[in-house]
């Protein structure tokens, strides 16, 4: 207990440089307008931000990128309130609440809730990082090839079944991205599949390039696609966060950074679900019910504690898993990659001062969102009026330039723009990006790990059920996919009702 | 299969079970290519390699898996009723015209970057100019500004061009296209 508090107190003051501060509060700022402007999202601003900080050194880079991350999902909360648009996915929940609030003439405040919320939610997430990275990471020592190739097929599924609304085009999608990872030379033979003689092919698809085209490009084509709309943005008032909604909400903040931190550990779940899924309890728990929709100051704490709860914990399984648990996190995994940390299993025993130094980060993150909270609200008005037409090219040439930068290769453009058509047709049928993202960064630890699971028992298939936690892994995975086959759903059920009769007549 | 309630208040409009029957279509033909391509791939026997480490083992059972989930969602379409018979829906070029423009302007500015030999911060400022003008064109010709429309779009792309290529090269010392 008491070590991880020196080290998290040893690792503030090494970050506490006025250069290492300067770079949080820029990229804060950077992540806020992101995060504020519909259109971009956290994970294309995670991304981009990646690709400008390849060269400078690895705390300072990883430090930049994760208060990119922080500032956006609390940026999306500005014009989720001012316009009635979810800046990110994750802001779409406080549509409800705060714009309704925004009409009653309480912008002002509904702003100083949104970034109450998302400072206590990031803070809740940062103690459970801190608490949980240990215990997880010691956990996932026990795992083998068995444990690993059901947790790679658990995210896919999970996160199929939860970011859209449609669980099977969810999972269709994330069995793509698993395919798509298997493109390239294998790891076992360095045997080339599916490269047909391209050469380029054969280093396999990038995951930036590939995540930049989904989100950055798709995103730009969607955003002109429709015509532009005409906001008006009305006067607003205070945005001092209030300490009386924060003290009569308590029990909301305290339940929703606890929900938003769990559904972030969830691999490929993420922000949006965090919001909706606090929000959901917040409503259910509430006595005041009838607010919600309306103007509620609970609903919009809740909505906004949640997802940025959520983005510690998106964390927590890159640290210990190398599993990533929101399309942000997949970006900052193969960040850390890039800079030659290497999460997972291993990170406790080789680099255990890491898990401190990325909670400090947070902490940095969390200060930049409250100092601009408190002061940049106008100019963030003023660029939330910026018109699409002059945002939208610059942001595509940074998608040509984030892409090239990482291996200086033409060909990672052509993958890009890929990425970008496909993902723009997959998401008008309703494709969830999310499992696309999962599947392409777990696609190679579900190979590896099933052909030498199945090597190491000789092509017996017990041990991938007989051992406990794959077992129990299975058990979720089986679970998951069940829950969605309407005969299965009434025959479990009935099931449960049956197992549960004795205990309710009791 | 059922559709998913937990996001119910995330509004997405509703896709045609046509366009359903259509992606499942795509779906079974790419997982039954996958398979066969697998199949054909080298077991690498001669290495003595075992037959769980075949390279093809994992996209095989991949493209089974794509195919057959394309298969229930094909059902799922038809017993929508995808395959009632109905017009086809005629596509209008010019109601699509900002995706096409934006889409056909990226790819050309993406084009050039890679294969010209021109310097980035032109081709940069001549793409965003280029974007800036076609989609403020409309708005700038109403207000009777279109001159001074033209002048803050190539204003606006010289700086884009100019800022960018001193950001990345000069700043944090990324290489450019």
């Amino acid at each position: 207990m008491f070590d991880g508090l020196f080290g998290f107190a040893h690792s503030i003051w090494n970050f506490a440089s006025p250069e290492t501060i300067f770079y949080a509060l820029c990229a804060s700022l950077i992540g806020l307008i992101i995060g504020a402007l519909p259109g971009l999202t956290a994970t294309m601003g995670v991304a981009l931000m990646t690709t400008l900080t390849l060269k400078l050194p690895s705390d300072q880079a990883l430090l930049i990128l994760i208060c990119t991350y922080v500032g956006s999902i609390y940026g999306g909360s500005r014009s989720a309130i001012l316009l009635n648009i979810p800046g990110t996915p994750a802001s779409a929940a406080s549509c409800l609440d705060g714009h309704a609030l925004a009409k009653q003439g309480l912008a002002g405040r509904a702003m100083g809730i949104a970034t109450s919320g998302s400072i206590l939610g990031t803070w809740i997430g940062m103690f459970f990082l801190a608490l949980f990275t240990p215990i997880l990471g010691e956990m996932a020592l026990k795992f083998g090839a068995y444990e690993f190739f059901w947790l790679a097929v658990f995210g896919v599924v999970i996160s199929g079944n939860l970011t859209g609304t449609d669980p099977l085009k969810g999972w269709i999608a994330g069995f793509i991205g698993l395919f798509i990872a298997a493109i390239g030379q294998e790891g076992m033979y360095a045997y080339d599949r599916f490269t047909f003689g391209v050469h380029d092919l054969s280093g396999g698809i990038a995951l930036i390039p590939a995540l930049v085209g989904v989100f950055g490009f798709a995103e730009v084509l969607n955003v002109m696609k429709d015509k532009p709309q005409k906001f008006i943005i009305n006067t607003y008032d205070t945005v001092v966060p209030k300490i009386k909604d924060v003290v009569q909400y308590w029990r909301t903040i305290i339940r929703s950074g606890l929900i938003g931190t769990f559904i972030g550990i969830v691999p490929g779940v993420g922000e949006d679900v965090a919001a909706w899924s606090s929000y959901a309890a917040a409503r259910r728990a509430s006595k005041e019910k009838e607010k919600f929709g309306k103007g509620s100051v609970e609903g919009l704490m809740a909505a906004e504690t949640g997802d940025n709860a959520c983005v510690p914990g998106a964390v927590i399984p890159v640290l210990t898993l190398a599993v990533p648990g929101s399309a942000p996190a997949a970006v900052l995994l193969a960040a850390m990659l890039i800079h030659g940390v290497r999460p997972g299993p291993m990170i406790m025993v080789e680099n255990p001062t890491f898990v401190y130094d990325v909670v400090a980060m947070m902490l940095f993150a969390s200060i930049g969102i409250l100092i601009y909270g408190l002061t940049l609200t106008k100019l963030l008005v003023k660029i939330l009026l910026v018109p699409r037409a002059l945002v939208m090219p610059v942001i595509f040439v940074l998608c040509t330039v984030g892409s090239y930068a990482i291996a200086a290769r033409p060909f990672d453009i052509l993958v890009m723009l890929v990425f970008g058509i496909v993902g723009l047709v997959m998401r008008g049928l309703n494709y969830p990006m999310a499992p696309l993202v999962l599947g392409i960064v777990l696609g190679d630890l579900l190979d590896k790990s099933l052909r030498r699971g199945l090597s190491l028992s000789d092509g017996d298939l017990t041990p991938f059920f007989g051992r406990p936690i794959a077992f129990v892994i299975f058990l979720l995975v089986l679970f998951t996919i069940l829950m969605n086959v309407p005969v299965a759903r009434r025959v479990l059920g009935q099931g449960t009702a049956l197992l549960l009769r004795p205990f309710r007549r009791a | 299969m059922d559709q998913n309630p937990v996001q119910s208040t995330a509004a997405e409009p509703a896709v045609p079970p046509r366009a359903d029957f259509w992606s499942a279509v795509v779906w079974i033909v790419l997982g039954f290519a996958i398979v066969v391509i697998s199949l054909r791939m080298d077991r690498l026997e001669r290495f003595q390699a075992s037959i769980y480490t075949a390279p093809g083992l994992v996209p095989g059972l991949l493209g089974f898996a794509i195919a057959l989930m394309g298969g229930i969602l094909m059902l799922r379409a038809v017993r929508a009723g995808a395959l009632q018979g109905r017009a086809p829906v005629r596509l209008v070029l010019r109601d699509h015209w900002r995706l096409i423009f934006s889409l056909g302007l990226s790819l050309v500015y993406a084009l050039v970057i890679v294969s010209s030999s021109m310097p980035f911060w032109l081709v940069t400022a001549i793409y965003v100019s280029a974007f800036v003008i076609v989609f403020q064109y409309a708005e700038r010709r109403a207000a009777g500004q279109v001159p001074r429309g033209i002048a803050v779009a190539v204003v606006h792309g010289v700086l884009a061009g100019w800022a960018i290529q001193y950001v990345f090269e000069e700043l944090f010392l990324v290489r450019l296209p």
